[in-house]
C-alpha cells in the first residue's frame, strides 16, 4: 500500500538521532512485547505483523514509538484471530468460563524457536523469467494491501544483479492466499536513475524484488 | 541480567509506568492466564533477545573474516551457512548477505519499509536505524546521512546503499584499519563497532594503540 511506511525518498521526516551506543530496548516493556509476539507467532494465526502496522493511520504511524506500533500491530491480531477478545484485551482478564489453551511455545522449545534460521526459501522449481546482467524496470503497482515493493523503484530500470531462488509472494500468502511461487531478484539501481542528476552517478541502491514487481525494460 | 527501566522517559526520576507498559503488563497477564504464553518461554525470550544476541557476534565475524581468508571467501559468497560455522543462526538470518566494503567502495544497510536486520548477528536495530529520517534518506541521500553521522565517503569512493526488504538480510564487512597486522581475533573483534557493520562508520584503533 501507498503507506506512511513507505518511506524511502521522503523529506521532512524530523532527525535521525543517531547514537553510537543506542541500546536495542529503551523500556522494559519493549523487549516483552517483542517476546510476546515470538510466543504468539507459534499459533500460525498469521504470517507477520507488518500487515497491521502498515494499517496505523499515518498520523498515528508517525506519533507512536516502534514497538508501539508493534503493541498495535499484536492486539489487533490476537483480536482477529480469536486467540482473546477486545473486551478481555481492554480488562487485562480473561471473560467469564474461557477455556485454558495449551502455550504454542514452550520454554523449552523458545530459545529453539528463536535460534532457528527460517527456511523461507521454496524448494519448488519455477521458470525464471529475467536472467542476471538483464535490464529490468519496476512495474507500476498500486495495491492498497501489503506489498514489499517500495514505490521509489516503480518505473525506474536496474539491472539484475543476482537469483536469489524461489520466494512466496508476500502480497497474497501473508494473507494465507494464493503464495505465487517466484524468483526474487537483486536488482541493482543506478542513484541518478532513482533520485536524478543531483545524486551521485558512482552509487547504486541494491534491493531484492519479486518478479511479478519486474517487468522487462 | 540486564535491568531496564519501567518506563520510556529520559528523565530516570518517574515512578509512574507508562501507559504502554501498563497495557502491556495487561496484555502479558491475560496471555497468561489464558494459557496462550508460557512465562518461563517469555523470560527465555527476554533474556535472549537482551542479553545473548547482539553485535558481539557480528564482531566476531567481522574479525574471523580479516584473519582467515579462506573463511572471509565462504562468507562472502554464503553468509548464513558460514556464521554457522561459528553457531549463530536465528530469526532474520536467512540468505544474509554479508557485503565487503574496500577503498573504493562503501557500504551502508538500511530498510525502508520497516526495520529488517541481521538479528543472529547484531541483535534487535537501535532507535535510530528504525527512525523515520534514517530510512527515508539513507536510500535518496547516503553521502549526506553518512556525513552527518560522521563519516566523509570520497567522491571517487563507490557507495552501495543496500534496501533490505525481502528475506535477505546484511551485513557489512568493514575494511581492517591499518596498524592492527598483530592483533589476534578478540582484539580485532573488540575495535568492530555495530555501526561499522550498519557502515555508518569505519573501523578505527583507538588513539592510544595508535604507533
Amino acid at each position: 500500500m501507498n503507506g506512511i511506511h513507505d518511506m524511502g525518498g521522503m523529506h521532512g521526516l524530523g532527525e535521525i538521532g543517531h547514537s553510537r551506543d543506542d541500546p536495542a530496548f529503551h523500556a522494559a516493556w519493549e523487549v516483552r512485547v517483542h517476546a510476546l509476539a515470538t510466543a504468539l507467532a507459534a499459533y500460525g494465526k498469521w504470517r507477520a505483523l507488518r500487515p497491521e502496522i502498515e494499517a496505523i493511520p499515518a498520523a498515528e504511524y508517525l506519533r507512536m514509538s516502534y514497538y508501539e506500533r508493534w503493541l498495535a500491530a499484536l492486539v489487533e491480531e490476537i483480536a482477529k484471530s480469536g486467540l482473546a477478545t477486545r473486551a478481555e484485551i481492554e480488562r487485562g482478564a480473561a471473560d467469564a468460563g474461557f477455556r485454558r489453551s495449551v502455550p504454542a511455545l514452550t520454554a523449552d522449545k523458545a530459545r529453539i524457536a528463536a535460534l532457528a534460521t527460517p527456511r523461507e526459501e521454496l524448494a519448488v522449481r519455477v521458470e525464471t523469467l529475467f536472467r542476471v546482467g538483464q535490464r529490468v524496470r519496476g512495474a507500476n503497482l498500486n495495491p492498497s494491501t501489503h506489498t514489499r515493493m517500495p514505490r521509489y523503484t516503480r518505473g525506474k530500470v536496474g539491472v539484475v544483479e543476482r537469483d536469489r531462488g524461489v520466494f512466496a509472494l508476500p502480497d497474497t500468502d501473508v494473507y494465507f492466499g494464493d503464495p505465487k511461487p517466484q524468483h526474487v531478484y537483486l536488482v541493482r539501481f543506478a542513484a541518478d536513475e532513482l533520485w536524478g542528476s543531483g545524486a551521485s552517478a558512482r552509487d547504486s541502491i541494491f534491493i531484492d524484488m519479486w518478479q511479478d514487481y519486474l517487468e522487462p525494460a | 541480567m540486564t535491568r531496564l527501566p519501567d518506563d520510556s522517559s529520559e528523565h530516570g526520576h518517574r515512578t509512574v509506568p507508562s501507559e504502554p507498559a501498563l497495557r502491556v503488563q495487561a496484555l502479558e497477564s491475560l496471555l497468561i492466564e489464558k494459557g496462550l504464553v508460557d512465562p518461563a518461554a517469555l523470560d527465555e525470550l527476554v533474556d535472549l533477545f537482551e542479553n545473548k544476541v547482539g553485535p558481539r557476534n557480528g564482531a566476531l565475524v567481522v574479525a574471523r573474516a580479516w584473519l582467515d581468508p579462506e573463511f572471509k571467501r565462504r562468507l562472502l559468497a554464503d553468509g548464513t551457512a558460514a556464521i554457522a560455522e561459528l553457531g549463530f543462526s536465528g530469526r532474520q538470518g536467512e540468505k544474509l548477505t554479508v557485503v565487503e566494503s574496500t577503498p573504493s567502495v562503501h557500504n551502508v544497510i538500511v530498510c525502508t519499509l520497516c526495520s529488517c536486520y541481521p538479528w543472529p548477528l547484531l541483535g534487535l536495530p537501535p532507535i535510530w536505524y528504525k527512525s523515520s529520517a534514517y530510512r527515508a534518506r539513507t536510500v535518496a541521500d547516503p553521502r549526506g546521512v553518512l556525513r552527518e553521522l560522521g563519516l566523509d565517503v570520497p567522491d571517487d569512493v563507490e557507495v552501495r546503499v543496500w534496501d533490505s526488504n525481502a528475506a535477505s538480510r546484511y551485513l557489512v564487512l568493514p575494511e581492517r584499519p591499518p596498524g592492527t597486522e598483530a592483533l589476534g581475533e578478540a582484539a580485532l573483534a573488540a575495535l568492530v563497532t555495530r555501526d561499522a557493520m550498519i557502515g555508518v562508520a569505519r573501523v578505527t584503533l583507538p588513539v592510544s594503540e595508535r604507533s
